[in-house]
């Protein structure tokens, strides 16, 4: 299992070489509500591509689509140059690992590995040493004989990943694989599932909800939002340039700040002023939405010089989230803001005592208010 | 089972399909599904034990075959009377002997209606009260002719509640030769009417036909009689045969279910009556010999309430109480007199009730007596031919 | 709150005293009687010498007759009902949204409302020769003259899957609904059509309801005889009737038991015996799938 792809198909476009995926203009309707609403993508052979978004964003339906467990509504979908619209997910050369693996209880760990590969007619001494190769892939050689329901989470996880790369699809389609696993078990096989991909050189899609896995695993995520793709990019410009207060808030934690537009282009309201180093271009008095991250923002217990970017505030609480530590401060009215700060040179600072916040120009991001923002810690969470 | 009287608790059994089919047949459906909830919920709510002013006891319970009382009679007794009354069918003699020897004389029955010959070892067992005719005064409508029988001859535990006889009905569009005898019954089955054959799913009816049918005794324990019986039965008989049912007026004979059917006259008589197209079926009395056979009422040795008992033996007993039950069995209860009381009420069909002397002449008791075993097995045995 | 903490096994004693008293008790009492004798026309049993008399008095030419219409109204009824359940099974529990589940579980619920002798004579009726069914398929001249359904194995079927289907098509249910969508889809994916996933997962992972649909008909139809006598007449006749007539007819009591106890032998041989030949007759089918590794070298 070191080649790209075990695809046969008829390469019916040359500029897109097996393990590519192309969505066109793809909607698909369930009853009175657009699940997938007119979205087109490309993803390249190897690449390893995320569908991040909340439930119900139309990640799943997407990933369905491209499985062959739904049909779009309009739109055209290509999988290694070939139309497969209309082609029953039995004949598709893509793989799914499943939400809760779905592995078939009353066969044993290597009868579900090998259920493809006896499916397409491999003669049996082949199927054999197929189903031992890919259970070493995974480390779950030892467990050939058992039977799922004897195995952990986690091993049931691998043999998920094992009975679907056993096949050598073209493309392997992950629905938030890794949902079921704690937190540290997800941490690893994230590590892993990055690894073999990289090695077999597959196309992975990923679907989760996780930005987290998203951010640590893929080449390029795609944010999506009510059906639509409301960002694709690699991980650091989503971070570091989201086009939307949306995406801002869904990859890491922000800062918001509501106001208006003022004649200088910084942000204006009750409590003060905020000035981003890129100004948004929009009139004068529209509402906007300043996003800061919590790394950006300088907390202590001394005033600032006179500068634009600052508020004061009660310290609430302070957290140690491993190398850094996190401050929440109520500056009134309801609101808090969110500062973390690498714990080497982190200031001592009394809880209940007044602090002050500060952030430069460069670290604001300015939005239109209209948006929603989902993950925004205006009011956190935690 | 439940009748429309509120009063009668009828309680469900095997013999219940009778009443069900005669119910289903009538087009009262639904009213008697309604009513067979209505009698589950009576039957767990009786009232207590007590006496009546007129001194009776409160309750009466009778053990009887399905439908086989009048139901406004019934009602009419509990309303002038005033013991509430229970009813529970038994589908065989050996059914109602079999719980009464198991019950020991608290079966909790009073009234118990077996047919003649079982009546003497009933008595040996103990199983019978001795009747207080001083209680039952209404004696006196009895017809003598129906009294007195052999297996009672004083009705010291006895008195008739209707007698009956065998024979056949057939349909004249199907059949269209005359038949009169079990022969020719038995040349129809083989032959015109063959697969579309009933006979009464009884053993000792189904025996009886080859006995009356050969001028052999009914009563026979003779080996060679049995043999001959079994071969002809089963061998010959058999295959034709469609169906083993005992109450064919309820069902076969109004749906047309068979052409040539064994049946009890006062079947008959409810069968055709029913019919849509009753000219077209004709009833031949069994020859050249016959049964007769007289179920009777009788008190349960134990029974709870035997002033009730007695009091309602008198009741039925009352000329007008008397033609009812004959309208609505369709048997001749024994009364004085009964054969012109139901012309003059103008009810019809009275040749399948009343029979002239010489046909009485020709119908033939029957005995309970060792040839039962064998005489069960050749009914079984029949069956599995018939349904092979 | 405090909450009463009972061992678990006591919890258990209601059920099993239940299955003692109304399901073990009667059957040794049948087993014990079916050892004794009908002494005399009015006793029923005795049991003072005790014999196999009756086993052999029973096994006659009769008796098998019997038992083989019976058997094959038996087996017959309950594959019909097997094959007619499993699709309607499957569509409720596969492919209908879950709101109108309910609603057709009732459905098919619904008969059993009624008396089952009521609803055996209705068919009886329905199905006379010159009934509504007979005067309606004339009307429509798919038949001319009499309707000749009504006492005849046909009719015995007909009436067995009507009376028997909700208790094939119930667990069938439970199971199918069991088998999870996430498994057919996996199977699929994983290049199975609908015929091999239905035969590979799908059916494997339901076979628990549908051996037990396929008991719940088949044992309790061995021993009815009411649908088969209202409707076959005499092509009805099972051996539940022969069992009846010797305790209740024939008064014998010991012959009636012996005959019980061979109909129960019956029924569990026979279920078994095809237990074993579809065990049988798949086992290359799932020798060819199986894929025993060992342990590493």
């Amino acid at each position: 299992m070191t080649t790209t792809s075990g695809a046969i198909a008829v390469e019916k476009r040359p500029d897109e070489p097996a393990g590519t995926v192309v969505l066109d203009s793809v909607t698909k309707i369930f009853g009175e509500s657009t699940a997938v609403d007119n979205i087109s993508l490309r993803v390249e052979p190897g690449e390893f591509l995320s569908l991040l978004g909340p439930s119900g964003c139309g990640k799943t339906t997407t990933l369905r689509m491209l499985a062959g467990f739904e049909t779009p509504n309009s739109g055209s979908i290509r999988i290694s140059g070939e139309d497969v619209l209309g082609i029953p997910p039995y004949k598709r050369n893509v793989n799914t690992v499943f939400q809760a693996y779905a592995l078939f209880p009353h066969l044993s760990v290597a009868e579900n590995v090998a259920y493809g590969l006896q499916q397409k007619k491999v003669p049996k001494a082949e199927v054999r040493e197929k189903v031992v190769s890919a259970l070493e892939m995974v480390k779950m050689r030892s467990f050939a004989d058992r039977k799922p329901t004897q195995l952990s989470g986690g091993q049931q996880q691998r043999i998920a990943l094992a009975r679907a790369l056993v096949n050598q699809p073209a493309v392997l389609l992950l629905d938030e694989p890794l949902g079921a696993l704690d937190r540290q078990l997800r941490e690893e096989m994230q590590l892993e599932l990055k690894l073999l991909q990289s090695q077999l050189g597959i196309t992975f899609i990923f679907v989760t909800h996780d930005q987290g896995e998203a951010l640590s695993m893929s080449d390029r995520i795609a944010i999506m939002r009510e059906g639509k793709i409301e960002q694709l990019a690699d991980a650091e410009t989503i971070y570091s340039s989201p086009t939307s207060a949306y995406v801002a808030g869904f990859i890491g934690q922000q800062n918001f700040f509501e106001g208006t537009l003022n004649k200088d282009g910084n942000l204006e309201n009750s409590g003060g002023k905020i000035r981003a180093a890129i100004p948004l271009s929009a009139q004068t008095g529209t509402a906007v939405r300043a996003a800061i991250r919590p790394e950006d923002i300088t907390i202590d217990s001394k005033e600032p010089g006179p500068q634009i970017n600052a508020i004061s505030g009660s310290l609430v609480s302070i957290s140690h989230l491993g190398e850094t530590l996190q401050y929440l401060v109520d500056v009134g009215g309801g609101h808090t803001v969110l500062a973390r700060r690498p714990r080497p040179g982190a200031p001592r600072l009394e809880l209940k005592s007044k602090v002050w916040c500060t952030w430069t120009p460069e670290s604001v991001l300015m939005f239109h208010a209209h948006e929603e923002s989902p993950g925004s810690h205006d009011s956190p969470e935690e | 089972m439940p009748t429309e009287n509120s009063h009668i608790k009828i309680l469900a059994s095997a013999p219940a399909a009778r009443i069900i089919a005669r119910e289903l047949n009538r087009r009262r459906f639904l009213g008697f599904a309604a009513a067979a909830g209505g009698a589950a919920f009576l039957a767990a709510c009786s009232s207590p034990e007590s006496t009546l002013s007129n001194g009776l006891e409160s309750q009466l319970s009778m053990y009887s075959w399905g439908d086989y009382d009048a139901p406004e009679v019934l009602t009419a007794f509990t309303k002038d009377l005033g013991p509430k009354l229970t009813v529970d069918s038994f589908g065989s003699n050996e059914e109602m002997i079999s719980k009464l020897v198991g019950t020991k004389g608290t079966s909790g029955y009073d009234i118990v209606v077996p047919t003649g010959p079982y009546i003497p070892q009933m008595v040996e067992n103990n199983l019978l009260m001795k009747l207080d005719h001083r209680q039952i005064p209404n004696l006196k409508y009895m017809d003598p002719a129906f009294l007195g029988r052999d297996w009672d001859p004083t009705n010291a535990y006895s008195i008739c509640k209707a007698w009956g006889t065998t024979g056949f009905v057939y349909d004249k569009t199907v059949i269209t030769r005359d038949l009169f005898t079990w022969n020719d019954f038995f040349d129809a089955a083989m032959n015109e009417a063959s697969g579309s054959v009933s006979i009464l799913d009884d053993p000792g009816e189904i025996t009886g036909m080859f006995y009356w049918a050969n001028g052999i005794d009914w009563n026979t324990t003779k080996k060679e009689d049995i043999d001959a019986a079994e071969d002809f039965l089963v061998n010959k008989l058999a295959p034709h045969v469609a169906a083993f049912n005992s109450y064919p007026g309820s069902d076969a004979v109004p749906q047309d279910l068979q052409a040539l059917i064994q049946i009890w006259n006062g079947d008959a008589r409810l069968g055709i009556s029913e019919s849509d197209d009753p000219d077209k079926w004709v009833w031949r009395l069994g020859a050249p010999t016959t049964e007769l056979w007289m179920d009777n009422w009788s008190i349960a040795e134990g029974a709870p309430h035997p002033k009730a008992a007695h009091a309602f033996i008198n009741y039925v007993l009352e000329p007008a109480n008397s033609l009812a039950e004959l309208d609505y069995i369709g048997y001749h209860t024994g009364a004085i007199d009964i054969e012109q009381k139901a012309k003059d009420e103008g009810l019809e069909m009275l040749d399948m009730v009343f029979f002239t002397p010489d046909q009485i002449a020709t119908m033939k008791d029957a005995e309970v007596n060792e040839a039962q075993e064998r005489t069960v097995d050749i009914w079984n045995k029949m069956k599995a031919a018939a349904g092979a | 709150m405090s909450r009463l903490r009972l061992p678990r096994p006591i919890l258990a004693f209601p059920a099993i005293g239940w299955l003692l008293i109304f399901f073990v008790a009667p059957v040794l009492l049948v087993l014990w009687f079916s050892f004794g004798y009908k002494p005399g026309v009015f006793q029923t049993h005795a049991n003072d010498k005790l014999s196999f008399d009756r086993y052999a008095e029973a096994l006659n030419p009769t008796f098998f007759t019997t038992f083989w219409n019976t058997l094959w109204v038996g087996v017959a009824g309950t594959l019909l009902c097997l094959i007619i359940a499993f699709p309607v099974a499957y569509w409720m529990a596969a492919k209908i949204p879950s709101r109108y589940r309910g609603l057709l579980i009732a459905l098919v619920m619904v008969p059993y409302w009624t008396n089952f002798l009521v609803r055996t004579i209705g068919w009886q009726i329905i199905l006379a020769p010159h009934g509504w069914l007979s005067a309606a398929l004339n009307w429509l001249g798919l038949i001319d003259g009499s309707l000749d359904i009504l006492y005849t194995r046909s009719a015995v079927l007909l009436g067995v899957v009507y009376n028997y289907l909700p208790l094939m098509i119930l667990p069938l249910y439970v199971a199918f609904d069991r088998v999870s969508q996430d498994m057919r889809e996996a199977s699929k994916d994983l290049g199975a059509g609908r015929i091999a996933t239905l035969l590979r997962v799908t059916i494997p992972l339901a076979m628990p309801g549908i051996i037990v649909g396929t008991l719940l008909v088949y044992i309790p139809l061995m021993g009815d005889y009411i649908t088969a006598t209202v409707l076959g007449g005499a092509k009805g006749n099972m051996a539940g009737v022969l069992v009846a007539s010797q305790f209740q007819t024939a008064q014998n009591w010991a012959l009636g038991s012996a005959m019980a106890v061979l109909l129960i032998l019956l029924i569990l041989v026979s279920a078994a015996l095809a237990g074993l030949i579809i065990w049988l007759l798949l086992l290359p089918f799932n020798r060819s799938r199986r894929l025993v590794i060992g342990v590493a070298k």
